[in-house]
């Protein structure tokens, strides 16, 4: 069996994960309207980190969550000849070194904590984080290493915002996933990180079960989601199929949800078709925006956090059906047992990935 | 066990299958390398020309492979074919090329940034192929047989059953590709290992 645990988040709701649970619980969102960010001067509203004025950034946080895991669980096991660290990001710090985004940070960590493996680097655009637990927990349980520490992390760039602008994917108000008035996505930035072992002990807070998950392509567009949600169809059908679990035995979905017409209609529709309409969903973009690399692990670890409280979480920004299949969207946070949850994550290249968590 | 059926290897000068050249560059030619490459293939897919280097480098080697090897594609049900790829510097290429068109020429260009992900690649290589597979991009320091030994050997043992992999080195006129094919229990074939990778990456001729 594998396990997952010591979930961590920093980001524009709190250092911590305590600080980022209670500011979710409270339903408080971290999106604010930055002045004269846009690429023609105007406001716009982002989720970003503003207490944080450092020089590289993006280092300085992947070393801020690993230290921060390094106080949850056994500290010896990071640099561990048996530990690997995955890191999931689309960008990394472009601005230190366009054309060479990931290496001059990820040595840094390599250094400071000393690690016995060179990380690895998944970058798969939006679908990372959830493609880097995946990858961890393949890594495990084919025994190639006993424990691992999945970090992801993006941070907002004019390079981003310019480029989302440029394809008119930036909502002017804070984004409403699912909502029938949604009108494009709202970056976020932010760190994220989660334990993977075959060890229940090395965590200081009971872990949960992770069970595998899988990818699938839509094989349709590169930068437009499938009409039929082929690719999220397939790999929520293949990760059931794989752990002999139905639809049924999930308590709740924490979709992608990047609040774009397009991305929640496709979402809506291969939820339907995997018979998956009425079980509790949200999508989490509302509190933290989009942060792209680090969604993954970031909803990942809210959701770990929702399995221990036994508390659904309203999906914020969502008021009124907005796509052509009626999902079950949480509307109000709401006590229920959480035993069995699904996450779920799409992007550009076509590309889509889940993986279940269940309690132990 | 597994074993590499067939490998191509593009270099700024020549394309190689199976350590064989193929395609040499022109160098008095009007038409970039890749053009000359695609041409050479004589293949009618104009979407070729709207990608950006990466993704042609992928595509190009990826083409190349299966007119060696006709019947790869075929042999497999659409989810069974995982693709595996990395390089050492992401989308890099067209990274410094949107920047360029934002900082430079005041008009961020939307059709440059739909390029700027290094798994866009492989988007292009599963709507030419219809792929519904697993799929993965990595970012690495140096080309890491240890590691497609690895993560490949875990795709094919858990659902997979053939690989379309390899290293996609793509920036500023450099280009160091190198892409194989990896299936089971296949005879007479060389073995899925590091050193057989090793082999198929350094073929220069």
């Amino acid at each position: 069996m594998t396990f997952i645990g010591a979930e961590e988040i920093v980001g524009p709701l709190g250092q911590n994960i305590q600080e980022n649970f209670m500011a979710v619980r409270e339903n408080r969102t971290g999106i604010t309207l930055a002045n004269h960010a846009g690429f023609n001067n105007e406001d716009i509203n982002l989720a970003k980190i503003t207490s944080l004025e450092v020089k590289n950034k993006f280092e300085y946080l992947l070393v801020d969550v690993l230290d921060k895991i390094s106080r949850k669980i056994d500290a010896s096991f990071i640099s561990s000849p048996k530990t690997i660290i995955v890191v999931s990001s689309t960008k990394g710090d472009l601005d230190r070194d366009i054309s060479n985004p990931f290496e001059p940070s990820v040595r840094a960590l390599t250094e400071r904590f000393e690690l016995k493996n060179q990380p690895l680097v998944v970058s798969n655009a939006c679908i990372s984080g959830v493609l880097a637990i995946n990858a961890a927990s393949n890594l495990i349980r084919a025994g190639a290493y006993d424990h691992a520490v999945v970090i992801g992390c993006d941070v907002i760039s004019d390079f981003v915002l310019f480029g989302f602008q440029s394809l008119f994917a930036v909502s002017a108000l804070p984004c409403r996933p699912f909502d029938k008035s949604r009108n494009g996505i709202t970056l976020g930035e932010g760190c994220s990180a989660v334990v993977i072992s075959n060890n229940k002990e090395i965590f200081e807070t009971a872990p949960l079960e992770l069970m595998p998950g899988t990818s699938a392509n839509d094989a349709n567009h590169i930068s437009g989601p499938s009409r039929t949600g082929e690719g999220l169809y397939r790999t929520i059908k293949r990760t059931l199929e794989q752990n002999h679990i139905s639809a049924q035995d999930i308590d709740f979905i924490s979709a992608h949800g990047t609040a774009t017409v397009f991305n929640d209609e496709m979402e809506a529709i291969a939820f339907d078709r995997m018979d998956m309409a009425d079980i509790p969903l949200n999508s989490l973009k509302g509190y933290f925006g989009h942060t792209l690399g680090a969604a993954g692990i970031m909803e990942t670890a809210v959701s770990m956090q929702m399995m221990r409280h036994d508390l659904l979480i309203k999906s914020l920004g969502y008021s009124e059906s907005g796509t052509s299949k009626n999902l079950n969207i949480t509307t109000e946070n709401k006590s229920s047992g959480l035993n069995t949850i699904l996450k779920t994550a799409s992007g550009f290249g076509g590309c889509n990935a889940s993986l279940v968590i269940r309690k132990l | 066990m597994n074993f590499i059926t067939s490998c191509c290897r593009i270099t700024e000068k020549n394309c190689l299958i199976n350590g064989r050249i193929v395609a040499h560059k022109i160098e008095d030619s009007p038409e970039s390398w890749f053009k000359q490459l695609y041409k050479h293939l004589a293949l009618e897919y104009p979407k070729f020309y709207k990608m950006d280097m990466l993704s042609q480098a992928g595509f190009l080697a990826s083409e190349y492979l299966k007119k060696e090897y006709p019947e790869f594609i075929n042999s497999y049900a659409d989810d069974e074919i995982a693709l595996l790829f990395a390089n050492q510097e992401s989308s890099a290429d067209t990274d410094i090329r949107f920047k360029d068109s934002y900082r430079d020429h005041k008009s961020p260009s939307p059709s440059l940034f739909v390029y700027t992900l290094p798994n866009i690649v492989l988007g292009e290589l599963a709507i030419r192929n219809k792929l519904y597979g697993e799929n993965m991009f990595a970012v690495l320091p140096k080309f890491a047989p240890d590691f497609f030994l690895q993560y490949g050997n875990i795709l094919l043992s858990t659902g997979s059953k053939a690989l379309m992999a390899g290293w996609l080195g793509v920036l500023d006129g450099k280009v160091e590709v190198s892409v194989f094919l990896v299936e089971r229990d296949k005879d007479n074939r060389m073995p899925f290992s590091e050193e057989n990778m090793i082999k198929c990456f350094s073929d220069q001729a």
